[in-house]
């Protein structure tokens, strides 16, 4: 072969297999065709959904957030792109979302309960033994970024006011799954248009959900795995040792009052079985509507007005229970200003309030105080406040 | 075409002893092109240089923050910036400890100067040479064109794994003296042992020496199809500016996976626990393809080559 072919050759080659290479890493993992499974009723992979044994794993998983919340400020923590869970299978969990160049680890066991964040070094500690608004809230924050459970909680809340179907498989985290749809009954009246959650066809453990708002062919909302490994995890993974030069808090009642807007909501749809949730019902949150169209009121606490961005976030799961994050960051903003800019005054029976507008629905606060959430258009919040 | 077929001509000799003298031992030829290397007065002052940046940067954060608290991580300046709104990751847990010091470093030093100290050693190795005419010995001398490229990639690559090991070395040794063994600690809250510590400082110089070795191979690749250095140096310069624009840029998502810093934001994984290989190992793949195109490349360019 002459030289120069030869290096024809040779650059040829080179730059075919290096562009090649390349492209592979921009392949999504488990892009591969949907399995063929065996048909199943909506009703039985349901309730088989609901009754499966919680697995021991390992995956990570991502989310991608379109609602459209206003920015505010404080509102960043709804930011994180990925997350690690871990699970033992029982009670022990951990949780690690990732930021670019930060973590936030949530640690729960049957005793106790750690959320630790490396960029402020800060960790909160919660026993159950003296369960609080704020361990409530601890159970929620981890809930979040685990599909499994928020997929698993969507559909327990969602069941009744949906229709439910079967379409079709996927190929989520390279496991086979089912694709349940819920769609809301017409009776409901939402903005939602449905939410789909895939099921893994082996272990009915929900593996991915994605939330569907009227008029969008995108999701707004979508949570999954991307990997996920099962098999029994290391048992140190669910004990949590603050390192050394940790500001270590332990919430006591006074800070849960102050957290009480962020913890209702939290309270009522992701830790519904603790004890922390009757407790928080006490605290003046109400609901109008079930399902679909549900409606949170709330009392800002008069002494931490500011709350109100957290209370969005937080309050809006009450459609997609713990799906959405949740947290009361608390601020120091002027909330009359921010909320003149991004919302539109409203008035009914209920007094006069102003009316935020959100990709999947809207939130009232109310001139005295009061917060009404929901994905629903502005008139069933206004409906709602009416009949408080 | 006279030049290569007199190189690869004394191969098709019939006497079976002539070509075996004639070829000069690869060992010998590795020997004296680091020797060559590492006598250059600025390979030693850009080494030292990056010796002693992780140290500054130890002492500057321990003196303002009294290597406690950490400090707002936006607000910290990043010498070619990462992805949007990083900040640079050395400020994620205790920032003077042994461990964070030295990955922080590294990761900082990646975005700009380790990548041009690569590229200084790749443009001095041939266009170099080529200005100064020393290449033309090698030309005419009975190496294979191919084995000097090789010569020429080894050279670069140690390059590569000496400055990197440096970086690291010295921010394991600030961090000790600054603060001990205090503050090994991940960004998951977990306490590390020294040997662990060590453990992932290793894979970080690996991981580093991999991505360096990347640009190195686009930099000789460059550096064969020009007389003048300086341009090496500029053309790697100028493309890791763009990627690093072209990176925040959200509406070229499709883009950013082929573009060889996107690997960086990877490294700060070392930091989480359990370690996570998955995305340090599609750096190092990405990588690699660009060391594939851009050996070929060079090795295209340099067998065509006239001495």
């Amino acid at each position: 072969m002459r030289p120069s072919t030869k290096a024809l050759v040779a650059a040829g080659s080179g730059i075919t297999v290096g562009l090649a290479g390349l492209a592979l890493t921009t392949l999504p993992a488990g892009a591969d065709d949907d399995p063929v499974l065996p048909a199943i009723e909506p009703e039985a992979l349901v309730a088989s959904a609901l009754a499966a044994e919680p697995q021991a794993f390992s995956g990570e998983a991502e989310v991608s957030n379109e609602l459209g919340l206003p920015a505010l400020p404080g509102t960043e923590d709804l930011d994180f792109e990925s997350a690690r869970v871990f699970h033992d299978g029982q009670e022990s969990a951990r949780v690690q979302v990732e930021k670019p160049t930060s973590e936030v680890t949530f640690v729960k066991n049957p005793d106790e309960a750690w959320a630790y964040d490396s960029q402020e070094r800060t960790a909160k500690h919660v026993t159950w033994d003296d369960a609080d608004a704020a361990a409530a809230r601890k159970h929620a924050e981890a809930q979040l970024a685990d599909p499994a459970q928020a997929a698993a909680e969507i559909i327990e809340q969602l069941r009744p006011t949906s229709e439910i179907t079967v379409d079709g498989t996927a190929r989520v985290a390279g496991r086979a799954a089912y694709e349940l749809v819920l769609t809301p009954k017409p009776t409901e009246k939402t903005l939602l248009r449905e939410v789909t959650v895939a099921i893994d066809e082996q272990t009915r453990m929900p593996l991915a959900f994605d939330v569907y708002a009227n008029g969008r062919s995108e999701p707004v909302l979508s949570l999954g795995f991307v990997a996920l490994d099962l098999g029994a995890q290391d048992p140190a993974l669910f004990d949590f040792t603050p390192p050394q030069g940790t500001k270590v808090e332990t919430p006591d009642v006074g800070d849960a009052a102050g957290h009480r807007a962020g913890t209702d909501g939290a309270g009522k749809n992701g830790a519904g079985k603790d004890k922390a949730a009757e407790r928080m019902a006490e605290h003046g949150t109400t609901t109008v509507g079930d399902g679909w169209d549900t409606v949170v009121i709330a009392e800002m606490p008069t002494e931490m007005p500011t709350d109100m961005p957290s209370d969005m976030p937080s309050d809006m799961p009450s459609d997609m229970p713990a799906g959405m994050p949740e947290g009361a960051f608390g601020g120091g903003q002027d909330l009359a200003g921010t909320l003149a800019q991004i919302g539109q005054p409203v008035s009914g029976d209920f007094g006069t309030g102003t009316h935020v507008q959100i990709t999947v629905g809207g939130a009232i606060v109310t001139d005295d105080g009061r917060v009404a959430v929901g994905a629903v258009p502005q008139q069933v919040l206004v409906d709602a406040l009416d009949q408080q | 075409m006279t030049a290569p077929d007199l190189a690869t001509s004394p191969s098709l000799d019939p006497d079976g002893v002539l070509p075996a003298r004639r070829r000069a031992p690869l060992g010998r030829l590795l020997r004296s092109e680091l020797r060559w290397i590492f006598r250059r007065p600025r390979t030693l002052v850009v080494l030292a240089l990056l010796t002693v940046l992780p140290v500054i940067t130890g002492i500057a954060v321990d003196l303002t923050f009294d290597g406690a608290a950490a400090p707002d991580p936006t607000a910290g300046p990043g010498p070619g910036g990462g992805g949007p709104g990083e900040g640079p990751p050395i400020f994620v847990t205790m920032a003077s400890s042994a461990f964070v010091l030295p990955l922080g470093s590294l990761m900082t030093l990646l975005m700009l100067l380790l990548p041009l100290t690569v590229a200084m050693a790749s443009g001095d190795a041939l266009a170099g040479e080529q200005s100064t005419g020393a290449l033309r010995g090698w030309l005419l001398a009975p190496v294979a064109r191919g084995r000097l490229l090789l010569v020429k990639a080894v050279g670069v690559l140690v390059v590569a794994l000496v400055a990197a090991t440096l970086v690291a070395t010295s921010g394991l040794v600030t961090g000790l003296v600054l603060s001990g063994t205090d503050g090994l600690v991940s960004m998951s809250g977990t306490q590390l042992s020294v040997g662990d510590v060590l453990w992932r400082l290793a894979i970080a110089v690996a991981w580093a020496t991999v991505y360096l070795m990347a640009v190195g191979a686009v930099a000789l690749a460059i550096s064969a199809s020009t007389e003048h250095p300086m341009l090496v140096v500029v053309s790697v310069l100028g493309g890791l500016i763009v990627s690093g624009v072209l990176l925040q840029i959200s509406a070229l998502d499709w883009l950013h996976p082929y573009l060889l810093p996107t690997s960086l934001a990877s490294l700060a994984d070392l930091i989480r626990d359990p370690l996570a290989f998955d995305g340090l190992a599609e750096g190092a793949f990405r990588s690699l393809c660009y060391l594939v195109i851009g050996m070929s490349l060079a090795y295209a360019r340099i067998t065509t080559r006239d001495g």
